[in-house]
């Protein structure tokens, strides 16, 4: 049975504690967790095809979110990789939520969600993209 | 501490209280369970005399002012030196943070402090693709000399303590050139900076410069509140900070200088948790620990080597978006415990802090928090003042034993640069611990894990207030500070001399390949015209550094 394999990357370096645990998480869960480390969009998508990631996860710190999705999903298109799922972490306001959520983000999860949120919604977007046969695991 | 006689008579004394409160307690649901601080300290549910017997108290916590410096370091406490009110501030250009700046001033606070939007100064310039999105962002965009002219503009460094949040060789010079065209001696001229120990070139050059240069400037920095917001113990913040400090020590140390040459300007930045009383302890050891360390172990003779200064800044993960206003309380509470721990210099985290960058608003209430506390309540009137009490001195006893197991197994290992990896997987496996309490509710956070209200006024009134005030209450990100930050970047460009920017980057390039202190010819170049881009880039060249990100060499970590 084949693992999810899930992108994660980020925008800087300060305040690294939703990165290493929701890596946690997922790897609990059996997803195959690639750390991308520090990324520009461009990197990450560069990563994503080199890794065959099934879903992306970019967390937000001290970039705006609408202006570094909007290069992310560009670069996904350029490549024909628009069905990659894209889920954004960090702290993001409502306005920018709705914008990057219009540009195709498919959730955007925040401090204190739950675990299993993050797990099972994870897994659901995977699932439903296809590319893994059964992601259970 | 006390008499033999006396803790038996308090040891009978004790066991006829507990016979009596064990009565009471078993009639009472899960009052058997025990209770685990915050960083994972089981404790009882009261301390007596006999808890603290083994404790000497000339020897261990003695006087404010005096070795170990348990109670604090000066004598006098904050009656000779009054809380600095430091808040963070830095967004957009250094046109708004100076703006902020003068507004925070207008309002009491009497320290200074930014941050810059590149973490670490190996950023590039703000018209690098990398950085699109980011400038002006996380903080203010500081490209040039230009920049930290503006930002300074009206503020007197002679009078008022300004710390940079950058662990940037280039900030430094930038800052040294104000000084200097301000006619101030390096000798004279009072700073800090966040140059985080690492095992980085540049950081041991700005400590070696200043040590020699700027002896009153603060060059050298343990940032432990970043460490702690990672998820790290208390007991890890005393640990890993001292062992970090000793880690420089003894590079500096090969290096040619003395302790006593640079170590009484090494400063702590330290966090202030929910438990306070956990912390009021932990500031006590790590004010002990540190003094007995470079006493003991590196012969530190000046008093000053032995004093562990500290600014704090209270804990940010347990500040929620949900009941936003609660954070108002939260802060409260926290500082109450740097306060009563006896930090030099305090930021309050704003209510809004889950949400997005203070506003004017709400920074405000971060500052009238500090003024409350130090004008209201009479707490900054008696120095220490929870000393002597059984728990405390108890806690703090317990933590700086913990601390020095920590420290002598990190030495083991071949000191904190070397245990460095060792070092983030404990931070790592400290966070999730720390995540499950909440996640399973072993741990209590209200309105996220408790008193959950489902309909939330306190967001409500926040929108309300959004919708109809004149003035900012929640904080956007403008993409026009990009655009404004550009032109200043382009304004420098176009009125420097191309050559001698030239000439004063191969000076640069050749101290850096000879292993010459990057700071005098850093500083002829910033006055040059030299931006932190192309300060960046011939590090990375020079030093073979890899990049990623935005950035153009690899950043110098905080521990997390």
């Amino acid at each position: 049975m084949e693992r999810i394999r899930f992108l994660l990357s980020r925008d800087d370096w300060y305040h690294q504690r939703g990165y290493w645990v929701v890596a946690r998480i997922l790897s609990d869960a059996g997803v195959e967790v690639i750390l991308g480390g520090i990324q520009t969009p461009e990197e990450i998508v560069q990563t994503a095809v080199h890794e065959d990631a099934d879903i992306i996860g970019y967390r937000l710190m001290d970039a705006s979110p609408p202006v570094v999705c909007e290069i992310l999903f560009d670069e996904l298109r350029k490549r024909g990789l628009e069905e990659i799922p894209v889920v954004v972490g960090g702290i993001v306001s409502e306005k920018d939520e709705k914008l990057i959520k219009e540009m195709g983000v498919k959730e955007v999860f925040r401090p204190f969600d739950s675990f299993e949120k993050i797990q099972e919604r994870v897994k659901a977007l995977v699932q439903k993209t296809g590319k893994r046969e059964n992601p259970k695991n | 501490m006390f008499r033999k006689e006396f803790v038996e008579e308090i040891r009978k004394a004790r066991q006829r209280y507990e016979e009596e409160v064990n009565q009471i307690l078993k009639r009472i649901p899960d009052a058997d369970q025990e209770y685990v601080t915050f960083s994972g300290t089981p404790v009882k549910p009261l301390y007596s005399p006999e808890d603290i017997q083994d404790i000497d108290f000339l020897q261990e916590v003695s006087f404010p002012g005096q070795y170990p410096f348990t109670r604090g370091v000066f004598p006098a406490g904050y009656l000779s030196r009054g809380l600095h009110i430091r808040q963070v501030t830095g967004f957009g250009t250094a046109e708004e943070t100076n703006q902020r700046w003068k507004f925070l001033l207008s309002k009491g606070a009497n320290a200074l402090s930014f941050v810059c939007d590149d973490g670490s100064g190996c950023r590039a310039d703000s018209d690098d693709p990398r950085v699109r999105g980011m400038v002006g962002a996380g903080g203010v965009a500081m490209d040039t000399l230009y920049d930290y002219e503006t930002l300074f503009d009206g503020i007197d460094i002679r009078k008022i303590s300004v710390h940079m949040i950058s662990y940037s060789a280039y900030s430094l010079a930038c800052y040294l050139a104000i000084a200097e065209s301000r006619g101030i001696e390096f000798k004279n001229l009072r700073g800090s900076m966040s140059n985080v120990i690492r095992n980085d070139v540049e950081c041991l050059d700005i400590i070696e410069y200043c040590a020699r240069n700027v002896p009153l400037f603060n060059a050298g920095y343990l940032d432990m509140r970043n460490t702690r917001e990672g998820g790290c113990t208390a007991t890890q913040e005393i640990a890993f900070g001292t062992a970090l400090a000793m880690a420089a020590a003894d590079a500096l140390i090969e290096r040619g200088l003395k302790i006593d040459d640079f170590h009484h300007r090494m400063t702590w930045f330290v966090n202030a948790g929910p438990e306070i009383f956990e912390e009021v302890a932990k500031f006590r050891a790590i004010r002990k620990v540190w003094a007995m360390i470079f006493k003991e172990r590196y012969g530190a003779k000046d008093p000053r080597s032995l004093m562990a200064r500290m600014h704090c800044q209270i804990y940010a993960p347990t500040m929620t978006m949900q009941q936003p206003f609660n954070n108002l309380i939260r802060g409260t509470i926290y500082a109450l415990g740097a306060v009563m721990g006896g930090v030099q210099s305090l930021h309050v985290n704003s209510f809004d802090e889950a949400l997005a960058l203070p506003t004017e608003f709400s920074a405000t209430l971060s500052v009238r928090t500090q003024q409350i506390i130090e004008l209201e309540t009479g707490i900054t009137k008696v120095t220490d003042p929870l000393g002597g009490s059984y728990y405390i001195e108890w806690l703090t006893k317990k933590l700086e034993d913990e601390a020095i197991e920590i420290i002598d197994k990190i030495q083991e290992m071949g000191g904190a640069f070397k245990a460095w990896d060792w070092m983030c997987s404990e931070i790592r496996n400290a966070a999730m611990n720390n995540q499950v309490e909440f996640e399973t509710g072993q741990r209590l956070l209200v309105g996220v894990n408790t008193l959950v209200d489902e309909d939330d006024i306190q967001m409500r009134a926040l929108k309300v207030l959004q919708e109809n005030a004149d003035f900012d209450t929640l904080y956007e990100y403008s993409p026009a500070f990009a655009e404004k930050q550009v032109a200043r970047l382009n304004k420098v460009r176009s009125e420097r001399d191309p050559k001698a920017v030239q000439k004063a980057k191969r000076r640069l390039a050749e101290a850096l390949k000879v292993g010459q202190n990057m700071i005098p010819p850093l500083m002829e170049a910033v006055k040059c015209g030299l931006t932190r881009g192309e300060f960046a880039q011939v590090k990375a060249e020079i030093l073979d550094m890899p990049g990623g990100g935005p950035y153009v060499c690899s950043p110098p970590a905080v521990l997390a």
